[in-house]
């Protein structure tokens, strides 16, 4: 006997008309919906998200059908990708039925489900199926009974779980009865490849085929009517994310990342600057917070959320999808607080976990650049000072400019524009050229470029602050202030590269001003080391230490450079021991986003939470590669009480102590 | 209502001070210039009483100097001043205060301004006296070391900082120039609309030698760094060899050991 079986069994194939009416239905109320968040997302300003189209598609496919994003935090992403791939293999199953059922059949007599692909497709969804049944009650353990820490529950949350579970145990309820009515009479072998369904058709065996029959019909229009609804459904509540995060696959910002939009100065007809309403925002921006299935993961790892500040990214993306929703108009910075905005760190661990592709940090960026552009406001009085400083003296110390290269004096550097050769421009940043502790990365470095022969140019008292703070406490004004004399500056002396110690600067030269028209390779010296290493232009004698080692963010998430720093304290004699946040997912200092001309007023103190991860390991030394995370831990050891275990080191301080001269 | 305010562009006080060749005031050579502290002061207490007046108000700021001093002028328009005043002067640094004083006075005297305001002093001279010599010049009222400043009908009341911690509180009727002090208000910082705003108010150049022709009362006849006091002596080297040196030098050329 042929492994089949018939579609509309029991229920007639007349059941087509009123279904695909009711189906319909569904899919109107669905695309009904859907349009009332169209029409909230088409608020938000425009942003081109659809260039390079294909590689979007490419990118979003792999993304959604590996749920590679999910997976990334265990075992929770487990439970959701098995669900996930299960659930859909179920969709695709009943799309093969229909297809078969009302096209390929009554149109063209061609049958495809059946004999061995029949087999197959039976026991691929029975599995399937019963795959999806115990990844949702894992997931519904979790969420109602482990219940989480912080893990926001909502009434929509009960009423997704029961709808699935409805459907798929319906599913399996009106397999069975089938199966007990028909297979398990006449051809009990193919019973076997629906494992599932047999059980549940040996439940029923000895029920009056009667019973069967009306209690399959019966079901089978309540499991019709229930997946209806799930559709019907889907815009409503957080179901949305099945389109929403599944889009935002495609949305990605495909750019470099920490790119932010540069305000064209330029344009007298700009009068607001900044997102002061959530209209000022990019469409994408709310579009973000319908793909937000408040999963956690960015805020269990926002530095600011750990130590007792009131931001919370996730919170934040919610915040603006609420008044997105219910007050467009209404003062967005008021709602969201200043305290929330100014705690940001930009550290990026936010949106480096995010499974949904969420942008939570130029939001706040956005929002930021109001409060410094349109309202003149500062996280606080020494930043207020710190920024005049800047205007003045091009540093955040408010120290003479004309000291800028005084780190320098006796070492072998060419001042630019005294004629004489140089192979790279060292861009020293404030901190190595202002800080006593961080003149020693300076120092470090011009040690080991000497040893490799490379002449090294610096700007001296002509270099002023990358702008980085500045910008990323919303001052996009004085930023490209001091960006353009930079970037004149340079352009002027006809400089082929530039190296800096900073991140800050490193990402800021490299691919901030960019955008202001600056177009030189730069680099940050982690990987400069690194080549110089692979060459075989510097040498280092290996003497055995142990260490743990930190990512700074800008380095780390934002630049990928994780590999190369670890190698070159490798050959250093280093021997690592990782902390338990480290790569991609390091803990920040507290020093990005401007925060390290703030002080830190609100909660615990970022750097000593730090420190003290550091000191967890056992390794007495803590090596960074930044001049803003140095001096961070620097003052953490102090503060945190970890001065008798833990010492901070710059990788280059490290290189430089054990070159082979 | 008309309202001014003078201020000065003044070099940060980190910068590096170097005599200049003459020998009677700093060489300007690597010094990072920005509006003297006291009178942002000046300029917001003005800008806030602007705003409080309104329509039919006007906010002038007057600075006396090279080109330069534009930039902090810019600053005092981004703020809320609606009109500058530049009075051209590449020497403004070595005129005295009467001189400077008499510059304002000569330009102030037919425009009939209801409040002036002024910081208590500059921070690179320092003499506190141009403010009151101009209200002096203008035969008008005048209250110093302001920290607190309102204004009603015609009236201002002022809260001023006397010697050793003591506030004053005086009446002035208009016209009236004050000199405002640290603690009188923080200035607010520029908002961008402001700034972008501010490159098309207007500037009016005016050259120093229209309005002054007076000579100085009291010219500087040298500018120098204090002398050197001796500075620490630091010794180096092996620790028994510093131990002696110690022991030597305080026996010779201390009571200590006597």
């Amino acid at each position: 006997m042929e492994a089949t079986r018939e579609i509309y069994w029991n229920v007639g194939h007349g059941v087509v008309w009123g279904m695909y009416l009711l189906a319909a239905i569904a899919f109107a109320f669905c695309a009904y919906g859907l349009w009332q968040r169209v029409l909230i997302w088409r608020q938000g300003r425009a942003l081109v998200r659809h260039d390079q189209f294909s590689a979007r598609l490419l990118t979003a496919l792999r993304t959604i059908f590996s749920q590679s994003g999910v997976l990334r935090v265990t075992p929770v992403g487990i439970f959701h990708a098995l669900f996930f791939w299960g659930f859909a293999l179920l969709f695709i199953g009943t799309l093969l039925i229909m297809l078969q059922a009302d096209f390929t059949a009554p149109l063209f007599d061609i049958v495809f489900l059946k004999g061995t692909f029949y087999q197959g497709f039976s026991l691929v969804l029975d599995l399937a199926g019963l795959t999806a049944l115990l990844m949702l009650s894992g997931l519904t353990i979790r969420r109602f009974v482990v219940r989480p820490q912080g893990l926001p529950t909502i009434a929509n949350d009960s009423i997704n779980h029961l709808l699935l579970f409805t459907i798929l145990l319906t599913g399996f309820l009106v397999e069975g009865l089938r199966i007990a009515a028909t297979e398990l009479v006449a051809n009990p072998a193919l019973s076997y490849y629906s494992p599932v369904g047999r059980v549940v058709a040996l439940l029923f065996a000895g029920t009056p085929s009667a019973t069967l029959l009306s209690l399959h019909k019966g079901l089978w229009w309540f499991h019709l009517l229930i997946s209806l609804a799930f559709i019907a459904l889907i815009p409503f509540g957080k179901l949305l994310h099945i389109f929403t995060t599944s889009a935002n696959a495609f949305f990605v910002d495909r750019g470099e990342k920490g790119s932010l939009t540069l305000i064209n100065l330029e344009d007298e007809s700009l009068e607001e600057f900044g997102a002061g309403k959530v209209t000022d925002l990019t469409w994408k921006d709310l579009f973000d917070a319908d793909a937000c299935t408040t999963c956690l993961r960015c805020q269990d790892r926002c530095p600011a959320y750990n130590t007792d500040k009131p931001l919370s990214p996730m919170k934040v993306v919610q915040q603006i999808g609420e008044i997105a929703a219910s007050d467009p108009q209404a003062d967005l910075c008021a709602v969201v607080t200043s305290d929330v905005l100014w705690a940001c760190t930009t550290c990026r661990a936010c949106q480096e976990i995010c499974p949904a592709n969420i942008e939570h940090v130029n939001k706040i960026l956005e929002m930021r650049r109001k409060l410094a552009l349109m309202d003149g406001e500062f996280p606080g009085d020494e930043v207020r000072s710190s920024i005049a400083n800047l205007e003045v003296n091009g540093n955040p110390f408010g120290l003479a400019y004309a000291g800028r290269g005084d780190w320098a004096e006796g070492l072998p550097v060419v001042q630019l524009g005294s004629g004489v050769e140089f192979d790279i421009l060292y861009f020293v940043g404030c901190y190595a050229s202002f800080d006593q502790r961080n003149r020693q990365i300076a120092r470090a470095f011009v040690k080991i470029c000497a040893a490799a022969g490379i002449r090294v140019g610096i700007l001296g008292k002509e270099e002023k602050c990358c702008g980085e703070p500045a910008r990323k406490l919303g001052n996009e004004y004085l930023y490209q202030m001091m960006a353009q004399e930079n970037i004149e500056l340079v352009k002027g002396y006809g400089v082929k590269q530039i190296v800096t110690t900073c991140p800050h600067c490193f990402n800021t030269l490299g691919r901030d001003y960019r955008d202001l028209g600056l177009d030189l390779p730069v680099e940050h010296y982690t990987t400069f080391v690194a080549g110089l290493l692979k060459d075989g232009k510097i040498r280092l004698t290996p003497e055995a230490f142990d260490f743990s080692y930190h990512d700074s963010c800008y380095i780390g998430r934002y630049q990928d450079i994780y590999k190369e720093p670890r190698a070159i304290l490798a050959a250093a004699g280093g021997q690592i021991t990782e902390m338990a946040k480290s790569g991609v997912e390091s803990f920040c200092c507290g020093a990005g986003g401007g925060r390290i001309v703030a002080e830190e007023k609100i909660g615990r103190r970022i750097n000593v939470e730090r420190v003290q991860m550091a000191s967890a390991t056992g390794a007495p030394l803590l090596i960074s590669n930044c001049p803003f995370c140095l001096t961070m831990f620097e003052d953490g050891i102090k503060t945190g009480g970890v001065e008798e275990v833990l010492q901070v080191r710059d990788l280059a301080e490290i290189v430089a102590s054990r070159l082979v001269s | 209502m008309k309202i001014l305010v003078c201020i000065k562009q003044v070099p940060d006080l980190e910068s590096r001070f170097k005599a200049n060749s003459a020998g009677v005031w700093f060489d300007e050579t690597d010094l990072a210039w920005r509006m003297n502290e006291y009178d942002e002061y000046a300029v917001e207490q003005a800008v806030k009483l602007r705003e409080q007046l309104g329509e039919g108000s006007e906010l002038v700021v007057l600075s006396i100097g090279p080109d330069r001093v534009v930039e902090a002028m810019k600053k005092a328009l981004a703020m809320g001043c609606d009109r500058g005043v530049h009075v051209q002067d590449s020497a403004a640094a070595v005129k005295d205060p009467a001189q400077i004083a008499a510059t304002v006075v000569a330009y102030a005297r037919d425009q009939h301004f209801d409040v002036i305001f002024t910081g208590m002093q500059s921070q690179d001279r320092g003499s506190a006296q141009v403010g009151v010599l101009v209200a002096a010049g203008l035969d008008i009222a005048c209250a110093t070391t302001l920290v607190g400043f309102s204004y009603s009908d015609g009236t201002i009341t002022a809260k001023r900082e006397l010697e050793g911690g003591l506030k004053g509180i005086v009446k002035l009727k208009t016209p009236a120039l004050v000199t405002c002090q640290l603690g009188l208000n923080v200035p607010r910082y520029p908002t961008l609309p402001n700034i972008m705003k501010a490159k098309k108010k207007d500037i009016a150049a005016l050259p120093i030698e229209s309005l002054l022709s007076t000579p100085p009362l009291a010219a500087t006849v040298s500018f120098h760094p204090p002398a050197k006091k001796g500075g620490g002596i630091v010794l180096e080297g092996e620790v028994g060899i510093l131990v002696d040196q110690l022991l030597g030098i305080l026996k010779e050329k201390t009571a200590v050991l006597r």
